[in-house]
C-alpha cells in the first residue's frame, strides 16, 4: 500500500503559467522517467518445498546468456505457472550462464555448463535431461524450437518419452491449448496443452509484471552420476566432434550474420566504414538512403523493404532510425548507435548511443580494435610462454 | 570404401500459397544429396515414400532425377513409422528432410524412426562425406557457424533446408521414371508415439501471443507508456573520439560479443 502512496499525484505539484492558463500536467520529472523501472514483485515467494509441482524449461545458452527465443520460452512457462498458481518454474540451462534470468520468471535455475551448444553431444545431453525430468517429474516441459540444439534435443526427448503427448513448432499457447501450423502453414491445428512443448519464436511476450526468484540449484549429484555411467559408454558414442568454424562474415548471408555494422546517410567515407567492418569481422548492412545513394548494393539494405536481420550486435552508424529501418532490426539483441544527433529515434532503440561525428569515431574505433587485438595476441603469447616454462 | 546402402525418404509437398500438390523442396534436397553421394561412391540408393502411389506430388521427384520411387502403401491414419522401419532395417544411411509440408509437419518422423531402429541421428546436415567406418557431416548452426561431426553407420541424417544443392528438373526423366507400390508388411494402427488429437482450421488469423495478465491502474499504465517512450540505453555525449571508441569496445567486451 505504501507503494501506492508513492504513486499518488501531488495535488500541490509545480505548475507552469502558459498562455492558456495554468498548466499542471507535470506528472513526473524527467529524471524519474529514466529511473530503473519499479522493482517487480516475486511471483512465487513461498518457500518452495520439494513436492511442489513444476514446469521445466530446457534451453541452451549462447555466450552465457539466453537469446530472445529462450527468454520467451521461460516467460511462457512463468505465465502458465502464474495462471495455475503455486507452480515453480525450473529452468535447466545447457551451457554456462552469466546473467540473472529472474526477469523472465525463472524460480529455480539448474546450469549444466558442460553442454555448450557448440559441441554436439546429444546422447549425453538426453541422458542428463532425462535424469532431471525423472527427479522433478514436471507437469509440463517447454523448450524453444530453435536451431542451436534445442529443437534437435527436444525431438530426441519426444521420441524417447513416447508415452507423453508432445507438440512441435507451437506458435500459439495458452493455459489450455497449443496450436501448430499444419500443411505448410495453410492450416492451424489446435490441441489440448500437451506434455512436451517445443515453442516457436515469438509465441510469448517476455514483458512480465513479476519476476522469479531464480535461485541457482547446486549441481545435482545425479547429473554427474549420469555422466559417469556414460563415461564408460563414451568410447562407444556414435558421435564425434571435429570442430566448429565460423564463416568469414563477408560470405555469410546478412540474415544469418552475428555482428553487423550498418551505414546510413551520416557515413560519408565508405572506405573507412569498410575498414571498420573488416577490423571487427562484421557483415555490412545499410539504410535505404545509403543504398539509394549508390554507396552499397541493394542486397545490403536492412529494413521494411530490405532484409530483416537477427544479429546479436548491430552497430548503426549515421542512421537516424526511421520506423521502416527499425522494423528490420527488431530481433537484434544489442544495438549500438553512432550519431551526431542525440534526439534521433535510433537513440531510443539503442542500448548504447555514442553522440559524435561518425568519421572520427570510426577511425578511433579501428585503432582501438587493432590495439586490443595486438594486446590479446601478446597476452596469448605470454600465457604460452608461462605454460612452457 | 565399401558399398553403402542409402535410402532417402520423400513426402508429398504442397505449394504454400495455392495448395497444389508438388515435391517438398527440403526432401528434394535430401534426395539430391543422396543421389549425388550414391553416384560418387557407387552405392545403392532407394527413394521411399509411405502413402498413396497415385499422389500427384510424386512424379516431381522423378523429374528431379529419381529413377524409381518405392511407395509403401499405407492407409491414411496408419502409422508410417513402423512400416518405414521394417522396410529400412538393413539400410545403412537414411536421409530425410527437416520438415514435411502436407500434414503435421512436426519434423518428428526421423527421430521416431531413429528411436525405433535404435540408431544414431544427426540433424541440420548441409553436406555429407564418406569416411572410414562412417560419414562426416557438416552441420548448420545459426549466425554463420558450421560444425563438423562424424557418425557411425547405420544412421539417420536429417538434411537442413539451407543445404547448398541445386535442383534440376527434367521432364524426360519424369516420363521415363517409375513409381512402384509395395504393400506394407506390418501395418499397425497403434502408433509408436502417443497420438495427439488435432483440431484443424484454416490459418486465417495471426497467432495470438501469450501475454501476462497485468492488473495495473490507469495511472500506472500511463506511466508505463510514457516511460517506455523514453526507453533507451546509455547515451555518451562527452569525451573525445578515442574515449568514445573505448566505450564501444568495452561494451562489446562486457557482453562477450567479441573475442579479443
Ligand atoms: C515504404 C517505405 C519503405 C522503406 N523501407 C526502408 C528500409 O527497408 N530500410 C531503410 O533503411 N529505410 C527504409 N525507408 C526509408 C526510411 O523511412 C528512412 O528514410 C531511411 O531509413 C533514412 O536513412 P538514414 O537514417 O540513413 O538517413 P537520414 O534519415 O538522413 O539520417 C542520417 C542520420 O545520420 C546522422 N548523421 C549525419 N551526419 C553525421 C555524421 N557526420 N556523423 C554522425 N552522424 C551523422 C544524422 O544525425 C541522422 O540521424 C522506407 C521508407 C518508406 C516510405
Ligand atoms: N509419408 C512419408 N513418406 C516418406 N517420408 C516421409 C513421409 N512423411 C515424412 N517423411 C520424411 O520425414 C521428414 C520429416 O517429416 P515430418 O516429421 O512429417 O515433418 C520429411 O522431410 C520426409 O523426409
Amino acid at each position: 500500500m505504501t507503494d501506492n502512496h508513492n504513486n499518488r499525484i501531488n495535488p500541490r505539484r509545480p505548475f507552469k503559467g502558459t498562455a492558456s492558463g495554468l498548466n499542471r500536467i507535470v506528472l513526473t520529472t524527467a529524471p524519474r522517467l529514466n529511473e530503473a523501472p519499479h522493482a517487480k514483485p516475486i511471483r512465487n515467494s513461498q518457500k518452495n518445498n520439494a513436492e511442489q509441482a513444476s514446469i521445466l524449461v530446457i534451453s541452451h545458452s549462447d555466450r552465457g546468456m539466453l537469446d530472445d527465443h529462450a527468454r520467451q520460452t521461460v516467460s511462457a512457462a512463468a505465465i502458465l505457472a502464474n495462471e495455475a498458481t503455486n507452480i515453480t518454474v525450473v529452468a535447466l540451462i545447457l551451457g554456462d550462464l552469466r546473467e540473472n534470468i529472474a526477469s523472465c520468471g525463472a524460480d529455480k535455475v539448474i546450469v549444466m555448463p558442460e553442454f555448450s551448444f557448440e559441441k554436439f553431444q546429444p546422447d549425453l545431453e538426453l541422458a542428463n535431461i532425462t535424469a532431471v525430468i525423472e527427479r522433478l517429474n514436471p507437469i509440463k516441459i517447454l523448450m524453444p524450437d530453435n536451431f542451436i540444439g534445442d529443437g534437435d534435443l527436444g525431438r530426441r526427448l519426444i521420441a524417447s518419452q513416447h508415452t507423453k503427448t508432445a507438440a512441435t513448432h507451437v506458435i500459439e499457447i495458452d493455459s489450455l491449448h497449443a496450436a501448430s501450423p499444419h500443411a505448410a502453414g495453410r492450416k492451424i491445428a489446435f490441441t489440448e496443452l500437451p506434455h512436451i512443448i517445443l515453442l516457436a519464436a515469438d509465441a510469448a511476450d517476455t514483458n512480465l509484471p513479476f519476476i522469479g526468484s531464480a535461485t541457482i540449484q547446486p549441481t545435482i549429484q545425479s547429473s554427474t552420476q549420469v555422466e559417469n555411467t556414460n563415461n564408460q559408454q563414451k568410447s562407444v558414442s556414435p558421435y564425434q566432434n571435429l570442430g566448429l568454424k565460423t564463416i568469414a562474415s563477408e560470405q555469410v548471408a546478412l540474415e544469418e550474420a552475428d555482428l553487423i555494422v550498418s551505414a546510413g546517410n551520416g557515413v560519408s567515407n565508405v572506405e573507412t566504414f569498410e575498414r571498420l567492418a573488416l577490423a571487427l569481422d562484421a557483415a555490412i548492412g545499410a539504410s535505404r538512403v545509403a543504398v539509394d545513394d549508390g554507396k552499397f548494393s541493394r542486397d545490403k539494405q536492412i529494413g521494411a523493404s530490405g532484409k530483416t536481420v537477427t544479429a546479436s550486435t548491430y552497430i548503426a552508424i549515421g542512421i537516424s532510425g526511421a520506423v521502416q529501418h527499425l522494423q528490420g532490426i527488431k530481433d537484434c539483441r544489442h544495438v549500438i548507435a553512432i550519431n551526431r544527433d542525440n534526439s534521433a529515434p535510433i537513440v531510443k532503440r539503442a542500448d548504447l548511443s555514442i553522440i559524435g561525428d561518425a568519421e572520427a569515431i570510426m577511425q578511433a574505433l579501428i585503432n582501438a580494435v587493432a590495439e586490443a587485438k595486438s594486446l590479446s595476441l601478446q597476452e596469448a603469447a605470454c600465457a604460452c610462454y608461462l605454460l612452457l616454462r | 570404401m565399401c558399398m553403402l546402402s542409402i535410402a532417402t525418404l520423400v513426402s508429398a509437398g504442397l505449394h504454400p500459397v495455392s495448395g497444389e500438390p508438388r515435391h517438398c523442396r527440403n526432401d528434394s534436397l535430401a534426395m539430391t544429396l543422396g543421389l549425388q553421394l550414391a553416384e560418387s561412391i557407387g552405392a545403392e540408393i532407394k527413394v521411399l515414400h509411405a502413402g498413396d502411389e497415385n499422389n500427384p506430388a510424386l512424379p516431381n521427384y522423378l523429374a528431379l532425377n529419381a529413377k524409381k520411387i518405392d511407395v509403401i502403401s499405407v492407409a491414411s491414419g496408419a502409422n508410417i513409422v513402423d512400416s518405414l522401419a521394417t522396410n529400412l532395417a538393413n539400410t545403412e544411411l537414411i536421409l530425410t528432410g527437416t520438415r514435411a509440408e502436407d500434414g503435421e509437419d512436426s519434423g518428428l518422423l526421423p527421430y521416431l524412426l531413429a528411436a525405433k531402429l535404435n540408431i544414431p541421428l544427426v540433424a541440420n546436415a548441409l553436406a555429407i562425406k564418406p569416411i572410414e567406418n562412417g560419414i562426416e557431416i557438416l552441420q548448420f548452426l545459426p549466425k554463420g557457424k558450421r560444425r563438423s561431426v562424424t557418425v557411425k553407420l547405420p544412421a539417420v541424417v536429417v538434411v537442413h533446408p539451407l543445404a547448398p544443392i541445386e535442383l534440376r528438373f527434367a521432364f524426360a526423366q519424369q516420363v521415363s521414371g517409375q513409381i512402384v507400390a509395395h504393400t506394407a508388411q506390418n501395418q499397425s494402427k497403434t502408433s509408436s508415439s502417443k497420438q495427439i488429437q488435432w483440431q484443424i482450421q484454416a490459418a486465417i488469423n495471426k497467432p495470438k501471443k501469450l501475454k501476462a495478465q497485468e492488473n495495473k491502474s490507469g495511472h500506472e499504465r500511463m506511466l508505463a507508456y510514457i516511460a517506455s517512450e523514453n526507453k533507451g540505453g546509455a547515451v555518451v555525449n562527452e569525451g573525445s573520439s578515442v574515449e568514445k571508441a573505448q566505450v564501444i569496445l568495452s561494451y562489446l567486451r562486457e557482453h562477450h560479443l567479441i573475442n579479443f
